[in-house]
Order: C-alpha cells, then structure tokens, then sequence
C-alpha cells in the first residue's frame, strides 16, 4: 500500500509539470497496475507478450479463440493491401498538379527575360477552397523550382507573418540556413567587415547570396496569401521589390478565390509592383473522381466498399468542403476497419491464405447469410448433393469458397465494363460514383437509370449509334486504365463479331439511302410519327400517322433490335451482397466512419450532462423524464438547474436551489460545507467547459454562454 | 391614483400594441410546433413547478411575483381585441377591470398563465404594475382604515410589495411602515385577480414540490430566445454573503473525505474505455492522431493508456512516452519547454536552438529525422487555456503530422473543434473517441480560485502560481539561484524545527552566504545583500533572520 501511494504521490507530483517523459519504470507502484490492466485484455498473458513483440496492435477475435497467425496474416493483409492503394493514390496526387508545376517552372524561369524594369514577376496559383492540399502542391512546387530553377524557395504561411520583421526574419533565416552547414550560421550573417546584421536586415541576405556561385531567383511562396494581414503583405512586397536590383525575388501567391479580389486587398502602389500571371490547380472534385476510380473501383481494389459508406464519403466531400487527405485518410480508416474487425478480412483478396482458417473460422462461414443464400438456391436447384457436402465436409467448403473469392474479381471486371459501356452514351446523366453504388447495390438491369438508357439507344440516329458502336469497339479494344480495365476484345470475340457487323451493318445502309436521298431512321425515332393537319371546312384537323417505313429503315430497326437484345443478355450482373462470401471483401459500415470523422462533441457532453445514467449505466440516477434526483452527478444537478436560468445566473440564487435538492432535509443529504466543495468543483468545471463566464452586471452573478442543443 | 391608474393603463396600451403583431406571429409559431391544447396543459404545469419549487428551495426572487403578475397580465391579454379595437381607451382606464375579471373568470388560471409566459417581455413590468398595485392596496388600506376580514390579500400584496422591493428603492420606501402598522385589507380590491393565481400558486406547492422542472416542450432555439428576451435580465438581488466561501485547505480537506456515490459506475464506465486501447494503439500507428472528447477528466485514462503503451514496447530506447500536461498554467515558455523535453526524449544530450517555437520546431524535426525513433505524445487537454493562445496549435499539428510521432490528446470542452482550420485539421488527421469518464477535473483545475474569479471575488490567491512565475521569470538567473537555495534551506530548516521545537525556524545568514559562493550565484558578500533585497518579503526575512 506504502508503494502505492509512493508511486501516487510521485505521479501527482509530475501533474503539475508541462511536459515530462513518461518512464513508469521509476513508479514503485509499476508492479500492481498491469494486474489491473491484464483483468480487462481479453487473451492470456503469454500469448500477448508474445504478441507484442512485434508491435501487434491486432487484437484477437473469435473470442480470443483466433490463432496468432491468422490475426498476423489480418495484419499483413491489411499492410500490404493499403500500401498499394496509397501509392496510387500519390502518384495520382503527383500527376495532378504536374501541369501547374510545369506552366509554373517555366514561367518563373523566363520571367527575368519579360518582367518591366522594377517589378517583381508573381505567378499566382489558383488553389480554390482546398487549403489543406494546398501543402502538397507547394511542396511540390518547391521542390521542382529549386531542381530544375535553380531558385532559392521560402514558403510562408499566414502563421508566419505577424509583422514585417517576422517574416523578414523567417525569409533570410530559411534561406541562409538552407546552405548553411549546422553551425556555422552565425558566420553568413557577419558581413566581411566583421559587423553582425540584424536577423531582419536583408543586407544579410544579399551578402549571402553573392557568395553563391550563379544568380539565384529568391520565390517567396505566400501558400495562403488570403490569410495574411494586408498591411504586412503590402509593405513586404514594396520593401522586397525596392530591393530587387540586388536580390531577385520572385512571388508565388496561393489565391483560394480571385486574383481581383486579392488585389483588392492590397494598395495599388503594391499591385503595380507586382507583374504576374494566373495558373490554375486542378479543382477537388475531378481529384476526388480519380481517387474513387483508383481507391474504391479500381479492378484490382481488394476489398469493395458498399453504397452507404461511399455515398457519406462522397456526401461528406460534396457538402463539408473536406479536404482530400481527408478523404483518403477516411478510406484508409474503412480498410483499417476492415481488417482490424473482422476475422475474415484476411482471406481477401482471393482466399490465398485459406491455408491458416480454424475451426471456428469455419463456423462462422457456414453461419454467413450470403453463403446461406447460396446454400438454399443449391437447395432449390436440386443440388442437394453439393449443399451438404459443403455442410459437412470442411475442405469442400474451403475449396468452394476460393472459387468465389476468386469469381468477384471476374465480377468486378464484367460491372466496370458494363459501367464503362454505359459512360459511353452521352444520355446517362448520373456520374460514375452513383452508378457503380446503384449497381452494386441493385445489381444491373433494375434501376430507372438503364430503362433509359435502352430506351435512348432504341431512339439513336443511326449517324449517334453509330458512333456510340464505334466508340464501344474502341473502348473494348483499349480498356480504361484509370479503372484498371485491359483491352478486353479479345477475350470476347463474338460480341466484337456482332457489334462490328451491326456497324458495318448501319453504315452500309446509311451510305445507300444517302444515295437515294432518303433519311434513314428506325421506328423508335422521333420522327416516325407525323403529325398532319388538315384543314376541312376551315376547321384544322389533327391526326397522327405512322410514316411508312421504308426497306431501309426496317433493316436499320432490326440492327438496332439485335444490337439491344446483344446489350440487355450482357450487361447483366449479380448484386454484391448476393455473391456468397461477400463479407470477406466488402466493407458497408458508415457507423465507424461517422464517429471517428464527424464528431460532435457538443451532443455528446450534453447528453452526458443531462442523461447521466446513459453512461454510468446506474439505477439511481434514472427517474422519470426531467426530475432532478440528488443521486446525480453535481454538474449534472447543476446543469439542469442551468438550463432553466436566464441569461443571467445569480450565483447564490443557483447555490440555494442546488443545496436544496443534495441538502440535508433529505434523506443521506450532505452537510453545508461538502455540498459547497461539490458546487465549488461543478462550478469551476462549467467555467472550464465554457458554459459560463464572469458577470460584472450584478455582484455574485455569472453570465451564462451556452444553451443546449443550438 | 387615478391618474397612477392611467398611467399603468398606457403603459399596457402601448405594449400591446406593439407586440400585438409579433404575438400574433409567435401564437402562430406555436401552433405550428405542438398542438396548441397540449402545450397549453402540459406548459403551465411545469411553470408552477417551477415557480413553486423555486420559492420553496429559497429561491425568493420575483419568481412569485410573476405567478402573480402573470396572472394580472392575462385579464389584459384576454381583452386585448376590445382594446386595439379603441384605441383611445385611455379613458376607460377604471372600468375594464369588471370586464376583465369576467373575462379572467371564464377562462382556466393555469391556460391564461401559460399563454402569458411565453409572451415575456412584457413580464417586467407586470411585475411593475403588481407591486404597485399592492403598494396601492397597502396605502389604501391605511388611509381607509377599513378592516377587511381578508388576511390572506393583505399577505399576497405585502410579498409582492417586498419581493420586489430591492428592484427600486427609494421609490416606495416611505409607504413600508405604513403597512407594516395595518393588517386589515378592503374587499373587493383590485388584487382579485392575483387572488385567484395565488391559491392556484399553493395548490402547486403542496402537491408536486421536489420537481423544478423547466417547461420542457421549448425546442432549443425557442428557449433561447425566451431566455434572451430584451430587457433588463430579473435575478434576485441575493448574494453569497451569508455563505462563508471555501478556503483551499478547507477544500482539499473536505474533498479527501467526500466519497462519490458513483464511483463504480465511473470506474466501470473506465474499463470500458480501457478495452479500446489496442484500437488506439492501432489507430496510432496507422499515422492517425487520437482525440478523445466527453465530459471528464481524462487525465487518468490517458495515464493508464501511457502505461498501456509502455508496457508494449519492446525497446525503450527506440519509442519513447512524453506527456504532456496542456492545463498546466504556465507562460508561452511552456511551448518551448514540451518541444525540450522532447528533444530530450530523443536525445538526452541536445540542446534545441534557442529562437522561437518555429525554429525550435523545425530543429526538432531534423533531430528527429536523424534518429531512428517513435515518440508517442500524450497531451492532456489540448482545448486547455494556455494552449489556446495563437501559435500553439499551428506547431502541435507540425508535430502530430511528424510521421515518427504519435499523437494522442484529450479535449475537455465542446467546441474544442474550433480551434483548427482545415488545414490544421488535416495535417493533425485526428480520429476521434468518445470517451466520457464523468471523473472529476482535480489536477485540470484550479477550483477555489476559479469559482472566486467566476463570482467576481478576489481571485487568487497571494501571488498564485502565475505570480510566482512571472516574478521569477522577471529576475536574473542568479537570483533565481539564490531563491531555490534559500528556500530550500527555509524548508530544511523548518523540517528540523518541528521536529524539535515549536518555534520559529532560523536559517543563518553566513550559510546562505556560504552556499551562494558556492554555487557561483554571487561573488561577494555586497553582491549577495543585493540579490537578497530582491527577496525582501517581511515573512521571509522573519525565517531568515529568526
């Protein structure tokens, strides 16, 4: 006990501290915490240290039933999978901006050549809302400047220029570090005489650079120029550019909305410094697009994720304005979800590792809904045969569900290709995100969205379905690689046979009713109906007719009919959930994702304040709607009581009815002096929490700052 | 009188006049919200709860009165179309009150004071117009000289009178004697109409008193601005004068003993969070940060977590725990000093170049990079006060964005969210938990000398640890010195003391001296009168000197 409160004493006595390193090994007390800890782990001790010992962070599912090497190979899994898909998501990252650092670089190089006499050339680069992918892009821009310009880069942030002085500072600090080997700074910023500038003094910075071989461009980055105080900004870009004949500076500002309305903001003797050119960035959305295309639908994907999670992921992107490390950052946190909570996630992509399943693993496949689902339509099929073996025999169950992990990816590949036919049509309106959650969810064939797109195909003109043909060809033949999509001509000769010959087919009958001056068209065309009017005793008479259908148009409607009846056999595909094993690989919760990403930690303290019992799970506490029972917690006693005040909170009028419901007149109610300890602490907590402040109006009173639920 | 009685008729005009419409549209917002019977019933219930518990926990603010006065301020809601209609009534000022009574008669009490609550801003002076109506009744009362065999009136117009007495009061000042002398009232008074409120008022106070509850129907936005309403704010004019405040001994002893009821519940709700460690850890070394929100101290789950991680790693040397304590109410060295000390996790022999926390922050990062380490922060309280000064925030998300560095904090308010763009935001890539612990903030908190601030008292206490560290900061190095030797001296010699004797302890001078010249703090004895004048307290020159 003695040891204890040593180990107490020695801990409340570094509470105090800022900062301290945590080192328990000092605490005597050390030896009876991790009894405690151990209580509450769910595995045996020694499996854990062992666990441990390569930084498992893992837990062990199947009631701690699952075997280290399966929970090893969830983790592998997990690392290896991620690490691809992250890859890809950068060198995406990197291509995008690659056109604006390019049109930047060269600008910037040629910029002495073209600039007027006595101004300073400013590319400024249109980020749009997006700061936070800002710092990849300038990253980038640095980097590339400082390689292929040669130029000296000094990025700045509004955080960076509280005055002039700062950020005259921080230029000259950066710059001259950067050459600088560690130490010997002090010497490049004593002039030949001896003298030693000011860190300020930018006579500094143009002795440095004149110890530097080359001429060197000085581009000082402004990443997010809206945040800066225009003063400072105005007064840098007049005393930067009255330097200009000594040191060559060079801007680069990050504009989130207009160049004019930048302008706006600084003097006009400024803007006239300033020589410059507008460069765009490519906007959130189309990056946002590629990402979805690389990360969730890509061929190779390993693990799909459902409609409700992407639909809140793109949700969240369209109407928060979340940045793109966020977007991948809540991807990666479904794979990590995936994979840290369930036990099978380690089969996927394709069952490879059926090799370390468990018994238990076994069972809980057998108990999975969609292998039910497969197990009854066998049933139904009179596959009894099949359907038991799979019940009783294990490694017939293992080898069945390779075979359909190893069918979704044929599955995947036939709905993006559907998908990628069915982009083609200019008349499918909705964007690729929704049709492929449309279609993994429904399966194909069902929704509005492809009713009208046969029925656009039926009305083709033949000069549109004719294109629309070629164009399918051409995407067999060429795959989609953002989707990572091959050419799959080959692998299907017979539909490139017929849709060629539907092509050859229409073009044959275009070229000949051309000749005998004739429009070709089918009977689903718009004009296949004429409407006439005829005039019968100064009465208009109005009357449909069916335009007579020549030979032509009757071979061109049965092309079409063939070339219809060709798409509605094909592009017909199952709905995930109904492929059995679909658990192992897809990944639909939105729940996590929502929790972890978008909290509201209003809500959450509010309820805590105001429904304790939700938490401590206590029977004291829970009465009937609103009643304030002495057994709550005192800031909840009190924040009831806060609810009901006006804006202003006599202090002593809250005391009076808080001592009143914990005080002595009821049963086991507390003396003065400890209910006021219990006030004093609730009090200052509610201070601390922000919900009430200092009031000078009234002697004893307190400002109230927050009302629940707003 | 009359022309009094006028007065308060115009009063009422022109406040129903000009709130006419906008009643007109909040009736129409209420209907929208609830079926207007059902709100009607179930308000006023729970205003008389409230009204009535208020009193009975005494609570004696004009709580009463506005039973009372609500109950007054109907009758002329009622005849609100008669009124509007003429809007030259003021001459008709003493007879509506026929009219009116009939009218408040055929209605329910408890509907016609729902109605009215939630028409507030007319409510002061209700009161107004209450307290002089019952001032007026007092002063007739002993003018007339009329016994009444009506106690009970006399009783309702002296607790309106006095309630709302401190509000103005020079005003009636003279009058309060007067009804001191008389207890006798005249029938038939124009305090009827309260008559009938207030029985209804004690009805409600003995049936349903433990249960002061706010009308509970008012969407948020609604109770806002009922509880924002123009107007000066009505809070009685209590204060704690009567209560002797805490002291910090007698908190601190008291809190010792207090035992908390819920102190399974609390621990049990810990397990819970305990059992999410692993998912952190993982979170954690997935290059996420971890943020832990809800109401509680979080401190200690976050100390468990420390040792939950300590215990996991195999090599001390390449991971190492910091902790950080954000609540801690130091100055803007206290950034420098969490950048220190971990740079000193990392290696014990560096010094971080002196500058601003910027160019710390940068050197920080190229020691990192130069070392093959993981460091785990642990930061309590980010959304803590001294954290949230400008150029905090900024260098914290540098350093949880540091791929070699776990971040893991807790939050204790809740809008502690604010405190990043989403730029911050992003490069802190948070994942957040919620993890409410209903412990309470002991070490977060300064108690007594916040609950002293709040209520406008003297807030600190002598110096406080504030004072003391500015002080120090203000002096030189060698004073500092000299500070630490002495009061460690002090210290020694008052253990010594009491073990011997009562008296008060003496430090001698000549040791002091001889120490100091020791330790290089002075070189001579006149050097050493000066630093020592920096410490001229009177009470430290008692123990000096004995």
């Amino acid at each position: 006990m003695a040891c204890l409160e040593g180990a107490e004493e020695a801990y409340e006595e570094r509470q105090h501290r800022a900062a301290y390193i945590f080192d328990p090994s000092g605490d005597v007390g050390g030896t009876t915490r991790p009894a405690k800890r151990r209580r509450v782990s769910k595995r045996p001790n020694a499996s854990e240290t062992q666990g441990t010992k390569k930084a498992s962070s893992f837990q062990y599912h199947l009631q701690g039933a699952e075997s280290e090497q399966a929970m090893r190979l969830r983790q592998e899994t997990f690392e290896k999978l991620w690490s691809v898909i992250d890859s890809r998501i950068h060198s995406i990252l990197r291509q995008t901006n690659q056109s604006t650092l390019q049109e930047v670089t060269s600008f910037l190089q040629s910029a002495p050549n073209h600039t007027p006499e006595g101004k300073i050339p400013s590319a400024f680069i249109i980020t749009g809302p997006n700061i936070a992918s800002q710092d990849l892009l300038f990253e980038q821009l640095s980097g590339t400047l400082q390689h292929e310009a040669g130029a000296q880069v000094v990025r700045l942030r509004s955080g960076d220029a509280s005055n002039l002085r700062a950020v005259l500072r921080k230029i000259i600090h950066v710059i001259i570090s950067k050459d600088a080997a560690d130490g010997d700074e002090s010497d490049l910023t004593t002039s030949k005489d001896g003298r030693k500038f000011l860190n300020y003094d930018l006579e500094a910075l143009h002795a440095h650079l004149k110890l530097l071989p080359r001429r060197n461009l000085v581009i000082i980055a402004f990443q997010d120029s809206e945040a800066f105080d225009s003063g400072v900004l105005s007064n840098l870009i007049s005393l930067l550019s009255s330097w200009l004949g000594r040191i060559p500076f060079a801007f680069l500002f990050g504009v989130a909305t207009s160049v004019e309305l930048f302008e706006a903001r600084l003097l006009k003797s400024t803007c006239q410094s300033l020589y410059g050119d507008q460069f765009d960035v490519e906007q959130t959305a189309s990056i946002i697009d590629k990402i979805f295309k690389t990360a969730i639908t890509h061929s190779e994907a390993p693990i799909s994720f459902g409609p409700s999670l992407i639909g809140s992921l793109l949700e969240r992107q369209r109407e928060q304005v979340a940045s793109i490390p966020d977007f991948i950052n809540s991807l990666k946190y479904a794979y990590m979800c995936h994979f840290y909570a369930n036990p099978l996630s380690f089969l996927a992509p394709d069952g490879r590792n059926s090799g370390a399943l468990q018994s238990e693993h076994i069972e809980i496949l057998r108990c999975l809904p969609s292998f039910r689902r497969a197990v009854e339509t066998a049933v139904k099929n009179n596959d009894t045969i099949q359907a038991k073996q799979l019940f009783e025999d294990d490694s017939q169950l293992v080898r069945y569900l390779v075979t359909c992990l190893q069918k979704r990816r044929q599955w995947i590949i036939k709905l993006l290709r559907i998908l990628r036919v069915f982009t083609i049509s200019k008349t499918v309106t909705a964007d690729f995100a929704d049709l492929y959650m449309d279609a993994s969810y429904h399966g194909l064939g069902l929704s509005r969205q492809y009713d009208q797109f046969f029925d656009s195909i039926k009305r083709m003109e033949p000069c549109d379905s004719e294109g629309y043909l070629s164009r399918v060809l051409d995407t067999m033949q060429e795959g989609d690689q953002t989707l990572g999509l091959d050419p799959w001509a080959n692998e299907s000769p017979e539909t490139v046979a017929l849709l060629s010959d539907i092509l050859a087919g229409i073009k044959q009958l275009r070229s000949n009713a051309k000749d005998q001056g004739h429009i070709l068209r089918s009977k689903y065309s718009g004009q296949s109906k004429i409407l006439r009017t005829t005039v019968v005793a100064q009465k208009v008479q109005l009357s449909h007719d069916t335009a007579a259908l020549t030979d032509h148009d009757k071979a061109y409607t049965s092309l079409i009919h063939r070339f219809l009846e060709h798409m509605e056999t094909s592009m017909r595909v199952e709905r995930a959930y109904s492929i059995p094993f679909n658990e192992v690989w897809l990944y639909d919760s939105k729940l996590p994702y929502k929790d972890v990403f978008i909290p509201r930690p209003r809500n959450v303290l509010e309820r805590a304040l105001s429904r304790p019992y939700d938490y401590l799970g206590c029977s004291c506490c829970r009465t009937s709607e609103g009643q304030i029972t002495p057994t709550l917690p005192t800031t909840a006693i009190l924040y009831r009581l806060y609810l009901e005040t006006g804006s202003l909170i006599n202090a002593a009028d809250i005391w009076s009815a808080y001592y009143a419901v914990v005080g002595g007149d009821n049963e086991d109610g507390l003396d003065e002096r400890t209910a006021l300890i219990l006030f004093y602490r609730s009090m200052a907590e509610m201070k601390a929490m922000g919900f009430v402040k200092q009031s000078r109006k009234k002697a004893d009173h307190m400002a109230k700052l927050a009302w629940k639920g707003l | 009188m009359v022309r009094a009685k006028r007065q308060r008729q115009d009063i009422a005009e022109t406040t129903l006049r000009s709130s006419s419409r906008k009643r007109a549209r909040e009736e129409a917002n209420e209907r929208e919200e609830s079926p207007p019977s059902k709100r009607r019933s179930s308000q006023p219930g729970a205003n008389t709860l409230l009204t009535n518990s208020r009193s009975e926990y005494d609570f004696p603010s004009d709580d009463d009165t506005q039973a009372k006065a609500t109950g007054q301020a109907t009758p002329r809601r009622r005849g609100r179309p008669s009124v509007t209609s003429t809007p030259n009534a003021h001459g008709v000022g003493a007879t509506p009150r026929g009219h009116k009574s009939k009218r408040l008669d055929a209605v329910t009490p408890s509907r016609t004071r729902g109605v009215a609550n939630g028409e507030t801003p007319r409510r002061l002076r209700n009161d107004r117009s209450a307290r002089k109506k019952s001032a007026r009744a007092l002063i007739e009362k002993v003018v007339a000289g009329v016994s009444s065999d009506e106690e009970a009136d006399e009783d309702i117009a002296r607790e309106i009178y006095e309630s709302s007495e401190d509000d103005d009061v020079g005003e009636d000042a003279a009058n309060d004697h007067h009804s001191d002398e008389n207890t006798e009232l005249r029938p038939g008074e124009p305090a009827t109409p309260s008559r009938k409120s207030r029985t209804k008022a004690k009805k409600g106070t003995r049936t349903r008193k433990k249960s002061p509850t706010p009308p509970r129907d008012l969407p948020p936005h609604e109770l806002y601005f009922a509880q924002n309403r123009p107007g000066a704010a009505k809070t009685s004019n209590n204060t704690l004068a009567s209560l002797k405040l805490l002291t910090h001994e007698e908190y601190f002893s008291l809190l010792r003993d207090y035992e908390d009821p819920h102190k399974s519940d609390i621990e049990f709700l810990d397990s819970i969070h305990v059992q999410s460690f692993p998912q952190w850890t993982f979170e954690l070394s997935q290059g996420f940060s971890v943020c832990l929100y809800g109401y509680g101290s979080k401190r200690t789950l976050l100390h468990k977590f420390a040792k939950h991680v300590y215990d996991a790693i195999s090599d001390h040397d390449s991971h190492r725990i910091v902790v950080v304590n954000g609540y801690v109410r130091a100055n803007m060295s206290s950034l420098r000093d969490i950048l220190s000390v971990i740079a000193g996790a990392i290696d014990p022999k560096h010094k971080l170049a002196a500058g601003g926390p910027p160019v710390m922050m940068d050197n920080l990062k190229s020691l990192l990079s130069a070392h093959d380490i993981t460091i785990t922060v642990v930061l309590n309280s980010i959304d803590a006060a001294p954290l949230r000064r400008p150029g905090f925030q900024p260098i914290l998300a540098q350093l949880a964005a540091h791929p070699q560095i776990q971040f893991i904090c807790s939050a204790d308010t809740p809008d502690f969210t604010l405190l990043w763009d989403s730029s911050l935001r992003s490069s802190f890539s948070f994942v957040f938990h919620d993890c409410t612990t209903f412990s309470p903030f002991t070490t977060e908190l300064e108690v007594v000398d916040d609950v002293h601030e709040l209520l406008g008292r003297k807030a600190r206490r002598v110096g406080g640890k504030e004072g003391v560290a500015y002080v120090l900061r203000s002096l030189t190095e060698n004073a500092r010195n000299l500070y630490r030797l002495l009061v460690g001296e002090v210290l020694v010699a008052m253990d010594d003391e009491a073990d011997s004797s009562g008296e008060n302890p003496g430090v001698e001078y000549r040791m002091i001296y001889n120490k100091a010249v020791e330790e290089f703090i002075c070189s001579s004895e006149m050097a050493f009168r000066t630093l020592l004048k920096e410490w001229d307290f009177p009470s430290l020159k008692m123990l000096l000197f004995g």
